[in-house]
């Protein structure tokens, strides 16, 4: 048969949650057995010394899973309140295939859906989902049946609370999830969460069935018909059913303890588990360049036929399927060495044991020369029934791939029938020697099935290791002291102690790393990073010390391990990839780019930023000079192809700058491209010379190499092929970088003026990267910590650089260890410096519901009334009289209850005043529609507006207080007509009116209104939270940060209360909203979140806000502040005026609230205009125009549209004066307006400007119709000329410095010898043309 | 000089003391160096160390034992998987020659 190649695994097994923990355990030889918890079985059942009865259990011990049986429901797109309901193991299932898939390489190795197979091995036994049923639906009839029978008396209503008391205990009824209990759905349940089209089904064949899962497996994948198939077992039932089984069969250990193959073996612990195993065709994965973990060389199944008995194994259907395994492998099993290692099914019983032992006598043989090693992981977790053969085959394939032989536990008195066989246990790992690693791995099941597998090691095996080691998660211990002697007081505590001055940090502590940190601190010299351990007796960071984020270039082996960092900070996957020099470089940008945001969100921040060759752009981008976006844009249209300079080849020569100018002094061909620290240069030339100057370097000891690389970057070289690089400069409006930057090229930081960056970054592609003279001057400057952000080796040229000089340099990334790991030491490095990274955000982060595994006895919360009734002596003689009892009973109660309804309070009418404003709702300065310059003093211009949702609270607030003791649970017909503004502060009416008996119709002036519902109590929650098909769901293209960063809604910090952007379909959104401190905050969230969904899916009219809500209801009271909410937005309807949605917010997978018909109207807007939109600070709403004016076209046709564009650029007095003119005249004076602000805004940003606001340039009429610029509220604003005009949908500016005059016009004679041109509306516009007439500036001679 | 076990010992000797001169040990000794230890993933050694490395070599036994040529003719991968030992066989037989 065509060999199968495992190339991923993954495990959930006592003491294992995952694939590698199970490693260290099988190594170190773990024990993970323990006493059953409490709620898999009832302690009562336990009862060693009593009489046997099926009830009555002897052995409490086994193997469980339950401190790590749990799921992250949402990363499988499982609402978290479902879970209760489902069948456990089959929750468990997919999160081990998942990881499975992971471990091969992920989804994006995965070949098409429909040729991926799911079979998993499960037995039909009482799993705790069914039992809870059965409780459900059997045990509390039964119950209330034997009370009834028992106690005549109990009337039928009281029975019925009996049933109702102990259901309740079992949870909520869930009728959606029966499905669940299908046993099959195990695997289909795999199938359909991870979209797996191929075959999905559960096999049942007792302890063989994982193993014969991976026989159909392989029969899926050699006929041809499967490409992956994921194979394995599942068993996660502890009932007390199954114990019950194995009591009855005597098979428990009567000493409670499992020992494969000892001489005193008395029986099975009872274990659980699951795994999971991902198989290919081996050809193909060699051709996919997979890691292999060990090929499948044979499988073989045969049952015992006719025998002795069902429950006693039979050697003879043993040996059958061995041989056929061994056959199938075209392999001699009795062959000296032909099997290294046998994980055997090694129950532990008598019987098994000594069939088995006879079974592997006569397939393999009596002894040979070479022993092989036989074990079975039972010894430490116990027997996991149909995940058995697949918790052994993980072992082999994991022992193959390491080339370690695996120690069984409890083996210290071999059972004598081993003699017979050329096997023997071992107690401690070994590495496994053999040339040829191959193992085999029984399970045997009951009623006689068997199944066996021969594992193989890869084509390309890893060699046997020479020290058998396991690696753990790394930790960081930090330790902080004011005297030496404290800290080493504090580091024999060995806890974190995180105030004072001398700072050490140990990542993953050991006694040798402990011992070497007390030395150094004796020492009382820094120590920075060696064997993981950081100490700074005087920390780098204090005064004005810096640090710099320094980004590398290009470098030979590149190799940066930073996928696991995407996903753990959730920050976009970056490919990496070196097969040319573009796609290299960009590669080196992404991860610059990833790190970069990593360790921000590790509250790693730097001072200062660099970059070394092309790790300067990395710089540039991550500096905010401009916008993400626009980086993401214009490199995806960069063509990589087109950066190579034909016929020169760089060399690094391991000397300093000196002697290398020395020797190409006459090779005028080669030149100095980069001299980046005392010990490298880089220089440039024509193949043959640096060949030869290589050579000669060499000769003299010196190390030298040439590079791979051929860009000819940074020479006099890449003059004629600079265009490219011209125009992607172009394409990148460069702003004015938040931080400074250090040029490597003038070893100094950038100018800020645009055209001053434009200079340098053409100079930086064609003069020598000066990175020593770089590093040294920033160091002066007070630059004490180096983070290369990125992977490779620019740290070490730092460190050469500065020898001897105080300085940290620490890499965000390594080749040594894991991205996330790698960060770690990043916070342990710079935490000692005098740092405060967060070290919880490089913290496993996982949001799992636990599994509840256990089917416990019900207690009920209640009793019953047995008390002596009047009645009760009569009820012998009258049966009515217990009937009448009952009767009384329910009356009495029904009474209570129309009674409390009577005690209602009253509802009266309310009218109040309050005042709006930011001081009375701080809130809304982080609601406001208009960004100004920070400090900018008129508050008005900023346009605080008061959410519509805080609208809506304070409605409900106010129909509370009209309605004393009852509480607001639904909202209906809200209306949100004007919007209401915080400054000046202003005064607002709320009334109150009873319309009925639990409802007011509430009004907050002219501003909102809506019909408010009271009532004592909260309404039932809803059975269910809504879900949303997988099919439909993508994943959202930006994080939580990014939406707020990148301003798609403009809320400040107050009321940015998006943590998490979920999910993102044609109909749908979710996300999760962390409850800000706001009245309102909450449910102004779904309207960003509802934001969010728009700036996704729409392309135009993408400004909206609400207006309308059809009802709002609430089940529970307000989550507290930083609560987190899911939210479940779902789209109802799109039409040109309005977005229209229904969303559901849920805490903990239970509903808090529903709105019905919230309707958000759209404003007339333009993709065009949406960077002015979010940064007017940056960007104008007019067009510029060749010759040096702007033209602007009304994309806001209504008034309400236009308000808002007006807001963002008219200042207090400019409002004044627009408010003031007759209605016809607005418009064209609001388009003059803003051309003229954006003609000045344009002239400041060529000439160097940072941002500037609209509200910053004040436009003044003057008595002769000309109009006047200055600077507003101390904007310093030079003398400038303008002049505007403005018709139909057009509005056009010109400005130029100082006081000449200058003018523009619309249509004008054309007699008066001005520049012309035409320019025509945008295609969503009438279709109009204008002739442009304008005064000829500078801009307009340097054209001719 | 002659390839003796003794005098191979003593070219270990050296290369452990270069390196712990290279890797700044200040004299707290915690690297464990033998002849299986590499360069690359037990001592996180980087290019700019070898350069230096190469020095001391050059500065201790001179012309004959010339570490830049002996690594010229490996590639990236090879360096990459150079242990201690190598480096010792490759200065004891370069003695070797230069004596023999």
């Amino acid at each position: 048969m065509p060999d199968v190649a495992i190339v991923g695994m993954s495990v959930l097994l006592p003491g294992a949650p995952d694939l590698q923990t199970y490693w260290r355990n099988l190594v170190t030889g773990v024990d993970a057995i323990t006493d059953v918890p409490e709620h898999r079985w009832d302690p009562a059942y336990y009862d060693p010394a009593g009489s046997a009865r099926a009830d009555r259990l002897y052995c409490r011990r086994g193997g469980f899973v339950d401190e790590y049986a749990d799921v992250d429901p949402t990363r499988f797109g499982i609402m978290p309140n479902s879970v209760a309901g489902a069948e456990p193991d089959q929750l468990i299932a997919m999160r081990v295939a998942a990881s499975a898939i992971a471990d091969a390489g992920g989804d994006d190795r995965m070949p098409a859906r429909d040729r991926i197979g799911v079979i998993l091995g499960r037995g039909g036994y009482l799993t705790p989902g069914v039992v809870r049923l059965d409780q459900r639906v059997r045990t509390a009839v039964q119950l209330v049946r034997t009370l009834g029978e028992l106690v005549p008396g109990i009337g039928d209503a009281e029975l019925e609370r009996v049933r109702a008391a102990f259901t309740e205990q079992l949870g909520p009824e869930q009728p959606e999830s029966a499905i669940g209990l299908v046993p099959n759905l195990a695997a289909s349940r795999v199938a359909n969460r991870l979209d797996l089209r191929g075959p999905a089904y559960t096999v049942d064949a007792a302890c063989a069935s994982s193993l014969i899962a991976v026989d159909h497996a392989v029969h899926e994948l050699t006929s041809g018909r499967c490409d992956v198939v994921l194979a394995g077992g599942v068993h996660h039932c502890h009932d007390i059913t199954f114990w019950s089984v194995f009591t009855q069969l005597r098979a428990l250990s009567t000493s409670q303890r499992i020992r494969p193959f000892h001489r005193d073996a008395d029986g099975i612990l009872i274990g659980e588990g699951t795994g999971v195993v991902v198989l290919k065709r081996l050809a193909d994965a060699e051709r996919d360049g997979d890691r292999i973990y060990a090929v499948v060389r044979g499988t073989g199944v045969a049952s015992d036929g006719r025998s002795a008995s069902l429950f006693n194994p039979d050697p003879g259907g043993q040996v059958l399927a061995v041989r056929k395994a061994w056959a199938a492998a075209g392999l001699d099993p009795s062959e000296d060495g032909s099997v290294g290692l046998l994980e055997a099914h090694g129950t532990a019983t008598p019987a098994g044991d000594a069939a088995e032992l006879s079974t592997l006598a006569t397939v393999f043989g009596g002894p040979k020369r070479r022993h092989a090693v036989i074990g079975s992981v039972k010894s430490m977790i116990g027997h996991t029934m149909p995940a058995a053969g697949i918790a052994g085959l993980v072992k082999a394939a994991l022992a193959v791939h390491h080339g370690v032989l695996l120690p069984t536990l409890h083996c210290d008195d071999p059972n004598p029938a081993l003699a017979a066989t050329r096997f023997r246990p071992i107690d401690t790992a070994e590495a496994w020697t053999d040339t040829v690693r191959r193992a085999g791995v029984n399970a045997f099941g009951f009623g006689g099935i068997n199944a066996h597998v021969v594992l193989e090691q890869a084509p390309a095996p890893k060699p046997a290791p020479a020290t058998i080691t396991v690696t753990e998660p790394a930790k960081v211990l930090r330790i902080a002291a004011n005297t030496p002697d404290e800290l080493l007081r504090r580091l024999k505590d060995g806890r974190n102690h995180e105030v004072g001055r001398l700072r050490l940090a140990i990542v993953e502590p050991t006694p040798k790393k402990t011992a070497l940190a007390e030395k150094v601190i004796a020492k009382g010299v820094p120590w920075r990073g060696r064997s993981n351990v950081w100490f700074s007796p005087e920390p780098l960071l204090r005064g004005n010390a810096g640090i710099a984020f320094v980004f590398p270039g290009l470098e030979a082996d590149f190799d940066p391990r930073v996928d696991d960092v995407a996903d753990h900070f959730g920050l976009i996957r970056r490919t990496v990839g070196n097969g040319d020099l573009g796609r290299h470089g960009m590669s080196v940008l992404g991860v610059g780019r990833l790190l970069d945001g990593a360790l921000r969100r590790m509250g790693i921040v730097p001072t200062a930023l660099a970059g070394h060759s092309i790790g300067e752009w990395t710089a540039m981008s991550v500096s905010g000079m401009f916008s993400d976006r626009a980086v993401e844009d214009q490199l995806a249209a960069f063509d990589p192809t087109s950066v190579e300079v034909p016929g020169v080849e760089f060399a690094t020569i391991g000397c300093g700058v000196d002697r290398v100018a020395a020797a190409i002094a006459d090779r005028p061909d080669i030149v100095l491209s980069h001299d980046n620290s005392p010990n490298q240069t880089i220089v440039c030339g024509p193949p043959d010379e640096i060949a030869e100057l290589v050579a000669e370097f060499r000769k003299g000891a010196v190390i030298s190499q040439v590079l791979p690389f051929r860009s000819g970057f940074h020479t006099p070289m890449l003059k004629p092929f600079l265009e490219p690089f011209v125009e992607l400069a172009d394409r990148l409006d460069m702003g004015r970088p938040a931080l400074p930057i250090w040029s490597a090229t003038t070893a100094s930081p950038y100018p800020t003026d645009p055209d001053g960056i434009r200079d340098l970054y053409i100079r930086h592609l064609i003069e020598p990267v000066r990175f020593r003279a770089t590093v040294r001057a920033m160091h002066e400057s007070g630059i004490r910590v180096f983070v290369q952000v990125g992977a490779g080796q620019l740290g070490s040229l730092i460190d050469d650089t500065l020898k001897g000089a105080d300085h940290l340099t620490v890499a965000a990334n390594s080749t040594h260890r894991g991205g996330v790991e790698q960060l770690r030491l990043v916070a342990a490095a710079l935490w000692v410096e005098g740092a405060s990274p967060d070290f919880s955000v490089v913290e496993p982060t996982r949001q799992p519901v636990t599994l509840q595994l256990g089917s416990p006895l019900v207690s009920v919360d209640t009793t019953i009334s047995t008390g002596p009734s009047r009645l009760d002596t009569l009820t012998a003689d009258f049966p009515i009289a217990a009937e009448l009892e009952a009767l009384l009973r329910e009356t009495a109660e029904s009474a209570a209850q129309v009674m409390a309804a009577r005690q209602r309070p009253s509802v009266r009418s309310l009218t109040k005043r309050m005042t709006i404003s930011t001081d009375v709702m701080p809130f809304l300065l982080d609601h406001c529609f208009a960004p100004q310059r920070e400090g900018w003093p008129d508050l008005a211009d900023r346009r605080p507006v008061v959410p519509g949702t805080t609208l809506i609270q304070l409605m409900m607030d106010a129909a509370e207080e009209a309605a004393p003791g009852l509480k607001a649970v639904r909202v209906h017909d809200v209306k949100l007509l004007r919007w209401l503004i915080g400054a000046p502060a202003t005064d607002v009416t709320i009334t109150a009116e009873p319309i009925g008996p639990d409802r007011v119709r509430v009004a907050v002036g002219d501003h909102s209104q809506a019909t408010v519902e009271l009532t004592p109590d909260w309404a039932p929650r809803p059975q269910s939270a809504w879900s949303v098909a997988a099919s439909a769901r993508s994943t959202p293209d930006m994080t939580a940060r990014e939406f707020y960063e990148r301003r798609v809604m403009f809320h400040g910090p107050a009321l940015q209360g998006i943590t998490a952007l979920t999910s993102v379909g044609t109909h749908h959104v979710s996300g999760v909203i962390t409850t800000p401190d706001v009245p309102g905050g909450l449910l102004d969230n779904v309207g960003q979140l509802l934001g969010y969904w728009i700036w996704v899916t729409q392309t135009e009219k993408r400004i909206a806000f609400p207006v309308q809500m059809g009802r709002i209801e609430f089940f529970g009271p307000h989550p507290a502040p930083g609560t987190p909410v899911d939210c479940l937005i779902k789209v109802v309807d799109v039409s040109e005026r309005l977005y229209q949605v229904d969303a559901q917010l849920t805490v903990n997978g239970v509903v808090w609230a529903e709105i019905t018909d919230w309707r958000d109207r759209r404003f007339d807007s333009h993709m065009d205009l949406d960077e002015a939109w979010r940064f007017p600070e940056r960007n104008a709403l007019s067009q510029r125009q060749p010759g040096g004016w702007v033209a602007v076209a009304e994309r806001w046709p209504d008034l309400a549209s236009r308000e808002l564009y007006l807001s963002k650029y008219l200042s207090g007095r400019e409002r004044a004066c627009y408010d003031q003119l007759p209605p016809r005249n607005r418009r064209h004076w609001l388009l003059g307006r803003i051309a003229v602000k954006d003609a000045v805004r344009n002239l400041l940003w060529d000439n160097g400007s940072g941002p500037v606001f609209p509200a910053e340039v004040l436009v003044s009429d003057t008595a002769d119709g000309r109009v006047t610029v200055a600077g507003n509220n101390g904007f310093p604003l030079p003398e400038v000329s303008v002049s505007l005009a403005h018709k139909d949908e057009l509005g056009v500016a010109i400005a130029r410095f100082g006081r000449a005059p200058v003018s523009i016009a619309i249509d004008a004679p054309s007699t008066d010898g001005r520049r012309r041109a035409v320019v025509s509306n945008p295609a969503d516009l009438p279709a109009r043309q204008y002739v442009v007439a304008w005064t000829a500036g500078p801009a307009d001679q340097e054209d001719e | 000089m002659t390839t003796t076990e003794a005098s191979r010992d003593v070219v270990f000797a050296e290369i452990a003391g270069m390196l712990r001169t290279v890797l700044a040990e200040l004299g707290v000794d915690d690297v464990e160096i033998d002849e299986g230890t590499s360069f690359n993933e037990d001592l996180e050694l980087e290019s700019i160390d070898l350069v230096t490395l190469t020095a001391l070599i050059s500065e201790r036994w001179g012309e004959p034992v010339n570490l830049a040529e002996f690594l010229a003719d490996k590639d990236l991968d090879e360096v990459i998987a150079l242990k201690v030992g190598d480096l010792v066989d490759f200065v004891v037989t370069a003695l070797a020659r230069a004596g023999g």
